[in-house]
């Protein structure tokens, strides 16, 4: 919009047909030449998790593999110790998830029609969580969990995990609440369905994109999440992907294909989900930004 | 959340272990900002949230306006979808790749070395040396988290409405002038909330630096939160961390006010 506004001046030799070939052309080379730069290291991750461990510290490095290999991925697929840190962060995102959303309709619906005393005060501790330094928190919820008997426990990670995504769900869902007339749920009322009812049949089925969007937010942040996971968690049994990532770092130094296959499969569900619902991801982080 | 807090400023005014308390006062306070160590800290922090700031908004900003101006939009959507990934990954993963690709015999040197700029005898350990260090964990961030402001900052340029750019050209506006007074303008409120967002978020991070460097080579990419966790959970010094934490929350609480304030403006 902006480039093509030079065509409206063409003050050089060239005709306003060909300026305007010119500007579109340069503005699809920066972009292809950005994405190219950007994709750089995504590429070099998968070309190393598929090359044998000698291949990745050579000068001058190969681009290409010159031994193409699986190896790696088979020896995290084959082995229960690493299958078991996906199921584990598996079952914590989702459940994290599912309990946000659940508990962030009821709560987001409560802000959006009822104005109750202190319902300010609410929105304003909401958002203030959003911004809280989480490293502040590790050391109270290091030592209550103790006390608790649950350090170490993935039971830990999803309480501590539904500290902040639940806010953020809450925040979400209440905005796009208020863009719906109440009238919608009234009149399911009229007709006789109880209030919760009337939530579950009319107010949530129109507003799947929300729950879409703040559901994947939720679900990418519980996924990606570190801090918490190093400072609960110590078992190898109870790791998370970006936990067992790092250990690999730190145990075995060397063993840079299986690192990088990890990361891989670490990040290609993510990738995947985005993909299919791009749409709604944006809506999400451009909400997200907005209200939280 | 509020228990967590009143329990961190409590610990602060202790000497304390996992076993035993003492009461120690301010005497936390003192050592603290009497410590050359802490105020390095502090600065890396600053310098580490400014420089990752302004380049996701040179970046973003960039990339947007490169997006939004007439490309097709099936290309759009699709460039869009491609440059968003690096954002999907966890910092924990991004950060191990550019360990290996910034490592003495890695992808980079051996980039440079291809191009003349280095000899292969000179390679340099770009995590491993304290010049270097605190840049490249920035060059990481800003290579992780630039999509958010691009999708943010398309979604702003977008809403702008076509007859103020229509209206600017008739009128023999300039570009630069059309740039200036139309599109800034614009953007705005979406700018102050986003550089107001990722400083907070840049400020407390911790995964990038404590994957990528640990804080070292002595201190030198140290950063708040990773000091307080070293000292918490390595040294054991939870009073004196706390008060670490503490000086920290204070200084995000500030930024965080006029977010907080802009927020409930756009709730009501």
């Amino acid at each position: 919009m902006t480039m093509n506004a030079m065509t409206q001046h063409p003050s050089g030799g060239l005709g306003i047909a060909a300026r305007r070939r010119l500007v579109n052309l340069s503005t699809y080379a920066l972009l292809v030449l950005a994405i190219v730069v950007m994709w750089f290291p995504l590429a070099w991750m998968f070309s190393v998790s598929v090359r044998p461990n000698v291949e990745v510290m050579k000068m001058p490095p190969d681009w290409i593999p010159q031994v193409f290999t699986w190896e790696a991925y088979a020896k995290i697929l084959s082995s229960p110790r690493y299958l078991r840190v996906f199921i584990n962060t598996v079952s914590v995102a989702l459940l994290v998830t599912a309990l946000s959303l659940f508990l962030g309709a009821m709560a987001a619906y409560a802000l959006a029609r009822f104005n109750f005393l202190g319902h300010r005060m609410v929105l304003m501790f909401l958002i203030t969580t959003q911004m809280f330094p989480l490293v502040l928190l590790c050391i109270p919820y290091f030592r209550i969990f103790i006390s608790l008997g649950l350090y170490d426990s993935l039971t830990a990670l999803v309480i501590v995990y539904l500290t902040f995504t639940l806010p953020f769900c809450i925040l979400m869902l209440r905005s796009y609440f208020l863009n719906i007339p109440k009238d919608i749920e009234e009149a399911a009322m009229v007709d006789g369905c109880s209030r919760v009812g009337a939530i579950f049949r009319t107010l949530v089925p129109i507003s799947w994109p929300a729950f879409i969007g703040a559901g994947l937010y939720t679900f990418l942040l519980a996924w990606n999440e570190f801090l918490f996971a190093v400072v609960l968690i110590e078992s190898w049994g109870k790791r998370v992907l970006t936990m067992a990532i790092y250990s690999l770092l730190a145990e075995f130094v060397t063993d840079w294909n299986t690192m990088m296959a990890f990361s891989v499969l670490a990040s290609a569900p993510l990738v995947v989900a985005f993909v299919f619902l791009q749409k709604y991801m944006v809506q999400g982080m451009t909400a997200g930004a907005l209200t939280s | 959340m509020l228990y967590p807090l009143i329990e961190v400023a409590r610990l602060s005014l202790h000497e304390s272990n996992l076993t035993r308390e003492t009461w120690v006062g301010f005497g936390n306070y003192a050592t603290l900002l009497a410590d050359r160590f802490f105020w390095a800290t502090f600065l890396n922090t600053v310098l580490f949230t400014v420089g990752s700031v302004v380049l996701h908004l040179v970046i973003g900003l960039g990339l947007a306006l490169l997006l939004n101006a007439g490309v097709n939009p099936y290309f759009r959507s699709f460039a869009r979808g491609v440059l968003i990934v690096p954002w999907l990954l966890a910092p924990t993963v991004a950060g191990m790749i550019w360990v290996l690709m910034l490592a003495p015999f890695g992808v980079f040197n051996g980039m440079l070395t291809t191009l003349g700029v280095i000899s292969s005898t000179s390679n340099i350990a770009w995590l491993g040396d304290s010049a270097t260090a605190l840049g490249s964990v920035t060059a990481m961030n800003v290579w992780r988290a630039f999509p958010f402001f691009m999708v943010m900052l398309l979604a702003g340029l977008q809403a702008v409405p076509q007859q103020q750019y229509e209206a600017a050209q008739l009128d023999g506006a300039t570009l630069w002038q059309q740039f200036r007074f139309i599109t800034l303008p614009s953007l705005r409120s979406v700018i102050a909330t986003i550089v107001l967002l990722d400083s907070i978020w840049t400020f407390r991070a911790f995964d990038p630096v404590f994957v990528m460097t640990g804080g070292g080579p002595s201190h030198s990419s140290e950063v708040l939160a990773t000091a307080i966790y070293f000292d918490g959970f390595q040294k054991l010094k939870f009073g004196y961390a706390s008060a670490e934490a503490m000086v920290m929350f204070a200084s995000l609480f500030i930024v965080s006010a006029f977010y907080v304030r802009r927020s409930m403006r756009s709730v009501n």
